[in-house]
């Protein structure tokens, strides 16, 4: 039978922030008639070396096994007085604050008598738990210093590289025959027009002969287990299925753009073309007609693609510079011009210059096209002339949004990585994880995150390679000890835990019972508080300790 | 292996410093004001989710500080470089903050008792702070400063009150400028942008009428940390606001005054702002004015739909040309042509947002030329070759991200850092082969 | 007003509420002295279970607060604070007990006034209704049996598997893709919560001694079929049986 465990408590009197409201003295005396308590002190200010030195000390001295350290918020100071309990032998997590400056003697400066009930009570409340307390094992798992890549464009060759370049061993999973992705039908790119396949080349010729990438194409993911570190993938390669084992995965594998029949007489009539299309024409020297119309936002910023799809603008705008340089007319009809920072308003300018004509139309009152017996006729109202114009273009061409690739949807099941309401894949956060997934070890770049350009997503591709080297040159990773466990003699297998755990870190084993990924799972207790069986225990914020600190917060003295 | 440097202590200065130092390498992050967090501390919320800014950025910021491998270097510039990647020496100085960082515990009693005040450039100039400050509550590091400009024992000999009332004893009016030499692999350069100042454009009375904002005061006014809680009583009679338009492209997409390119930003920032005011008081009317809406980036144009359709946020395509102000009601009169029906109109409002475009820092000039490195014809940064190469000047070993080099948005700079990370990793490694 | 001063209870979470608190200090802005905090890592830890077992305690009001929704530093772990939340105040309302006896409230971390404000709202609202019946040394015997038999509903498997799955099958629908309306599952929900209840109700007066079905209607102001219907159910779940019989009159007891 263990006896009790031997608690300190340090009071903090943090100059006079507390000291001056709370009777420190006195709530040290408190501290002392507490159950398990066996040291009780007041230090000036407990974070000064000075203070820290004393706990120190003082574990030393009187065999202490829990510290409560009674002074400020523990958001910015707990890890520091958790490195001091471990230089003393004391597992960090048998450690615990209360707040009794941020949340007593701050915000009760004018009740001083009260604030230092207040304060007694929370440490009593910091003690009851700080009983209950159990060391924790930080769990550390290796990572596999390997990443698979799935996607051969440029996304994913320039994320290949960097990570190969870094030093880690990548395998680009392509399901086409050749590398390359959407960029091959491509002529000359903005803002500088340079060639696409000067762009293209190099990459392909370094990812081919890069001596840490492997390339497997005509090939897909058929399968994926595991967790950070550790994944275990099944690829339907050329010759058979193949199982690799990586540490991270990386999902770069682009978009479609939006073929869309019947509008704007697309696919019933030649004469008229996506932008894409355009550009591969152009690339063969095709284009000669003498009066082109674009029309923008052409399937999207609708219902069926409630977005803007972000390089339709700026594609038209380049090839319609392209065009007008070859002594046509080019009208580009717009809603919103996303011709947006430096670059595109460089490109922007310069095709107003060439001239190159805008006119805005209405989305409540879109062009109409109709094919007449001596040609297309394009009708709108535009506001930029304030009058109903008439075009009679040889050839319409259509900017057409970029759209989730098909397999998208069977890609996120088998990762379990969530996509957003218009199908693209989601990110953990939008601002501050922009191109992570919230399942640790896997990332997005590229368009399969949203519609961008080349130099965009080359820097998501940069980026990814950054963030998936993160755990690779660490060889190990450590997770916080603050987690889930389940009770495989309670759990009846019913698996509601794992419908709400948002990091996929409960699996049912085999058999058909929950249990923990120590490495995956983040803490939050969500499992624990829903298990119907009572059967998860939240290490250190364990139902007894919550218990505890509730019902010394309501003791009466 | 030699550390990498980063400069700038905004949010991609901050992104890039973890991605390195969570990889292991050592990381010097200079940022020249008292405290790192940059222009996305002083903001109330972020598009397109509506998160708390400081919320959401103050963990990265406490991150930093504790990092063993981050060493942070506030009041700090560089001032020389030398030498070529893998290996460039670097002088960094420190300018003194006359408070010694040991000692000091950030409790605020100096400022409290300081008997001078300044207008508060976190609270973009709407709120006032004193000689000795810390720069906000969540500030990193959280080390008060002496503004020598304004310190009375500075300028006049006298008072010393801070010193008196220290609980710690950190004052340090002898303490002097540093300067340090440090050997570093890479430079990652993340120095932000600045806001526009729209004095110059005399028809929108900015500085003349005081209901006239820009962006950046109107986040401190609408943020529950600025000056006045949160509260949108606008600057004339402390009224609550409850008729407010908002103007785009002030100091951008111009060929007068100002600059000619797209903030890229602005829209969706005057949208949040518009949100914003819709969360505080549903009732109040708010217009904005566009010239093309944009909706580019994940998100946005969802955003955009639904401060229409839920909030009835009213949007007028229209650069207005003038604004009147009231000389009793202080209330605006905004002249403008509403370009859809080709109408020009007016309309009278309590308050007007200017929505400034994001502009290079007025010292990227002296940087550039300290790294080494080219400016645009506008003044931020230059890449060399966006498509290929989009974080990276036209000198091996020195990167740039976020909006430095032209206006971008947080995830746009957040992945950026991390590119520049990866850039400077890639460095490391060959270091270490020798190639 | 009265004199009062209420036993508050808060179970903060760590990422936005907690953070909001210490900013409401760092800025120094004051507030009634009556709230104790727990921090939780984030409020879906909060169980209806708990919160029922401090106001057992003698708490006279208890809140919980979390991230705003969309903002849940765990994704989606607000969500289903919600969804348990709306379970603790339908256990609630059976018991007899205030319903403003409990708050929740999402606080983000830089909402320090607005935190500051939620205390004092929330502890004149606690102050008003006055202190809890439940009060030792003297507590509401009905009450406290009802408060007792929420608990144990809430601990439960029933309770916890429904509310459990709420939000899955709201929104996304089961294994089979089929989702449930919110309506359907509510009525679902106030049937379980009912039956749970008044099961708990009944088992917990068993444990203290065996008694009759009338007796147990008597004492339970419920219809004597009714008792009946519940002792077919606790019987089929092993809770009960009949111990002996007394003039004709079967005298049930808990296992």
């Amino acid at each position: 039978m263990t006896s009790a465990p031997r608690i300190g408590v340090f009071v903090c009197r943090c100059g006079i922030n507390i000291a001056a409201y709370v009777d420190v003295p006195a709530v040290v005396e408190y501290a002392k008639t507490l159950p398990g308590v066996t040291y009780a002190e007041e230090n000036m200010y407990t974070c000064s070396s000075d203070g820290l030195n004393k706990i120190k000390e003082a574990i030393k001295k009187y065999g202490l096994e829990r510290i409560v350290v009674a002074s400020c918020t523990p958001r910015t100071h707990e890890p520091l007085f958790q490195a001091t309990c471990e230089e003393s032998g004391v597992n960090k997590y048998l450690f615990e604050m209360a707040n009794i400056r941020d949340q007593c003697s701050w915000v009760h400066q004018k009740e001083p008598e009260k604030a230092t009930e207040k304060a007694k009570d929370l440490i009593r409340m910091a003690v009851a738990k700080a009983a209950l307390l159990e060391s924790g094992d930080e769990p550390e798992i290796d990572v596999t210093p390997s990443t698979l890549v799935i996607g051969g464009g440029v996304s994913g060759m320039r994320a290949a590289l960097s990570i190969a370049d870094q030093g880690f061993n990548v395998t680009i999973v392509e399901k086409e025959s050749t590398l390359g992705g959407k960029l091959r039908g491509f002529d000359s790119l903005f803002p500088h027009k340079q060639k696409a396949s000067e762009v293209l080349m190099p990459l392909i010729t370094r990812v081919s002969t890069h001596p840490r990438i492997r390339v497997l194409t005509k090939s897909t993911v058929k399968s994926v287990y595991g967790f950070l570190g550790n994944f275990d993938i099944g690829v339907e390669t050329r010759q058979g299925v193949e199982v690799l084992k990586v540490g991270t995965i990386i999902v770069a594998v682009g978009a479609d753009i939006l073929k869309p029949k019947g509008l704007y007489l697309y696919g019933e009539d030649p004469r008229v073309v996506t932008q894409s299309e355009l550009e591969q024409l152009l690339h063969k020297g095709e284009v000669d007609a003498k009066i082109v119309v674009m029309i923008q936002c052409a399937g999207s910023r609708n219902e069926e693609h409630p977005y803007c799809s972000r390089i339709c603008c700026n594609e038209a705008v380049k090839n319609a510079i392209n065009i007008t340089e070859k002594e046509s007319d080019v009208y580009i009809l717009y809603r919103d011009l996303q011709t947006y920072g430096i670059h595109y308003s460089r490109l922007e300018q310069e095709a107003k210059r060439k001239g190159v004509k805008f006119l805005k139309y209405q989305a409540e009152r879109p062009p109409l096209v109709t094919s007449e017996p001596d040609g297309l006729k394009v009708s709108l109202y535009s506001p930029t002339v304030n009058e109903a114009v008439e075009l009679r273009p040889d050839m319409l061409v259509l900017s057409t949004p970029l759209v989730p690739v098909a397999d998208a949807k069977e890609l996120s099941q088998l990762l379990k990585v969530p996509l957003d309401s218009n199908g693209f894949f989601m990110e953990a956060h939008v601002k501050l994880r922009p191109i992570d997934f919230a399942t640790d070890g896997i990332f997005i770049c590229g368009t399969a995150h949203s519609p961008k350009d080349i130099g965009e997503s080359v820097a998501q591709a940069l980026g990814v390679a950054s963030r998936a080297s993160i755990p690779m040159a660490k060889k190990r990773v450590r997770t916080a000890a603050i987690m889930s466990q389940v009770d495989q003699t309670r759990c009846s297998g019913c698996g509601t835990c794992l419908d709400v755990c948002p990091y996929n870190a409960l699996k049912k084993n085999d058999k058909g019972l929950a249990e923990t990924i120590a490495a995956v799972c983040k803490g939050c207790g969500v499992c624990g508080a829903t298990c119907p069986e009572k059967a998860i225990t939240m290490h250190h914020f364990t139902d007894a300790q919550i218990e505890a600190q509730g019902l010394a917060a309501l003791e009466e003295d | 292996m030699k550390p990498v440097l980063v400069i700038g202590g905004g949010i991609a200065g901050i992104q890039a410093s973890l991605d390195l130092a969570d990889r292991g390498t050592k990381v010097h992050l200079i940022e020249k004001t008292p405290s790192i967090g940059g222009v996305m501390a002083q903001l109330d919320k972020t598009f397109p989710t509506m998160d708390c800014s400081i919320c959401i950025l103050a963990p990265k910021m406490i991150e930093c500080y504790r990092h063993p491998n981050i060493t942070i270097h506030s009041e700090s510039e560089v001032v020389n470089l030398e030498g070529a990647v893998g290996d460039f020496r670097v002088k960094i100085l420190e300018h003194p903050r006359s408070v010694d960082a040991k000692k000091c515990t950030g409790c605020g009693l100096c400022s409290e008792k300081c008997p001078v005040k300044r207008p508060s450039s976190f609270q973009a100039g709407l709120g006032q702070r004193k000689a000795i400050y810390l720069a906000f509550p969540q500030a990193v590091p959280l080390i008060a400063t002496i503004d020598r400009d304004a310190c009375l024992w500075f300028t006049k000999g006298l008072c010393r009150t801070c010193e008196k009332v220290c609980p710690s004893k950190a004052v340090d009016y002898e303490q002097k400028e540093n300067l340090i030499e440090l050997n570093v692999s890479s430079v990652i350069t993340a120095t932000g942008f600045e806001q526009y100042n729209p004095k110059d454009i005399g028809e929108y009375g900015y500085g003349r009428y005081k209901n006239v904002l820009t962006a950046l005061e109107f986040e401190r006014l609408v943020c529950a940390s600025g000056p006045t809680g949160g509260v949108l009583s606008r600057p004339s009679d402390g009224k609550v606001s409850h008729n407010t338009a908002f103007i785009q492209c002030v100091g951008s997409r111009t060929q007068t005054v100002g600059y000619s390119y797209c903030s890229a930003f602005c829209c969706m920032y005057a949208t949040k702002e518009a949100v914003l005011i819709k969360e505080h008081e549903p009732s109040s009317h708010v217009t904005i004015f566009y010239m093309d809406l944009k909706t580019f980036g994940k998100g946005f144009q969802g955003f955009v739909d639904r401060a229409q359709s839920h909030w009835g946020v009213q949007y007028i395509r229209g650069r207005p040309g003038e604004i009147r102000e009231d000389p009793v009601t202080k209330n605006l009169t905004i002249l403008y042509e509403n370009t859809e029906i080709g109408k020009v109109e007016r309309i009278e409002v309590d308050m007007v947002i200017l929505c400034t475009a994001a502009v290079p820092h007025r010292e990227n000039k002296e940087l550039a030329q300290v790294l080494g490195v080219e400016l645009d014809e506008y003044g931020f940064f230059e890449v060399g070759d966006p498509v290929s190469s989009p974080v990276e000047t036209g000198k091996p070993g020195v990167y740039v991200c976020g909006s430095c080099h032209g206006p971008r948005d947080i995830p746009e700079s957040v992945a950026e850092a991390s590119a520049t990370a990866a850039k400077a990793s890639e460095n490391i490694v060959l270091s270490e082969v020798g190639q | 007003m009265s004199t009062f001063e209420p036993n508050i209870v808060g179970f903060l979470c760590n990422w936005c509420s907690y953070a909001g608190a210490d900013l409401a200090g760092v800025s120094r802005i004051q507030y009634p002295t009556n709230l104790r905090i727990i921090k939780v890592m984030c409020s879906g830890r909060v169980e209806p279970g708990m919160v029922l077992e401090f106001l057992e305690a003698g708490a006279d009001g208890i809140m919980v607060t979390g991230c705003h929704i969309g903002d849940c530093h765990y994704i989606t772990g607000n969500l289903h604070t919600k969804r348990k939340f709306a379970l603790l105040q339908k256990l609630l309302a059976k018991t007899g007990l205030e319903p403003q006896r409990i708050r929740l409230e999402w606080n983000s971390a830089s909402e320090g006034q607005r935190f500051a404000n939620l205390v004092k709202e929330f502890t004149e609202q606690v102050r008003d209704i006055g202190p809890t019946p439940l009060k030792a040394p003297k507590p509401d015997a009905a009450k406290l049996l009802n408060l007792r038999a929420a608990k144990a509903a809430a601990d439960a498997f029933r309770l916890r598997a429904l509310v459990g799955k709420e939000e899955k099958l709201v929104t996304t629908g089961n294994v089979y893709g089929e989702k449930i309306t919110q309506d359907e599952f509510t009525k679902t929900m106030d049937s379980a919560v009912e039956t749970e209840f008044q099961v708990h109700r009944i088992h917990i007066l068993l444990q203290e001694r065996s008694r009759s079905v009338k007796d147990l209607a008597n004492q339970l102001s419920l219809q004597p079929r009714t008792v009946l219907g519940y002792m077919v159910a606790l019987r089929q779940r092993g809770w009960v049986d009949v111990k002996e019989t007394v003039e004709g009159t079967p005298l049930y007891a808990a296992q």
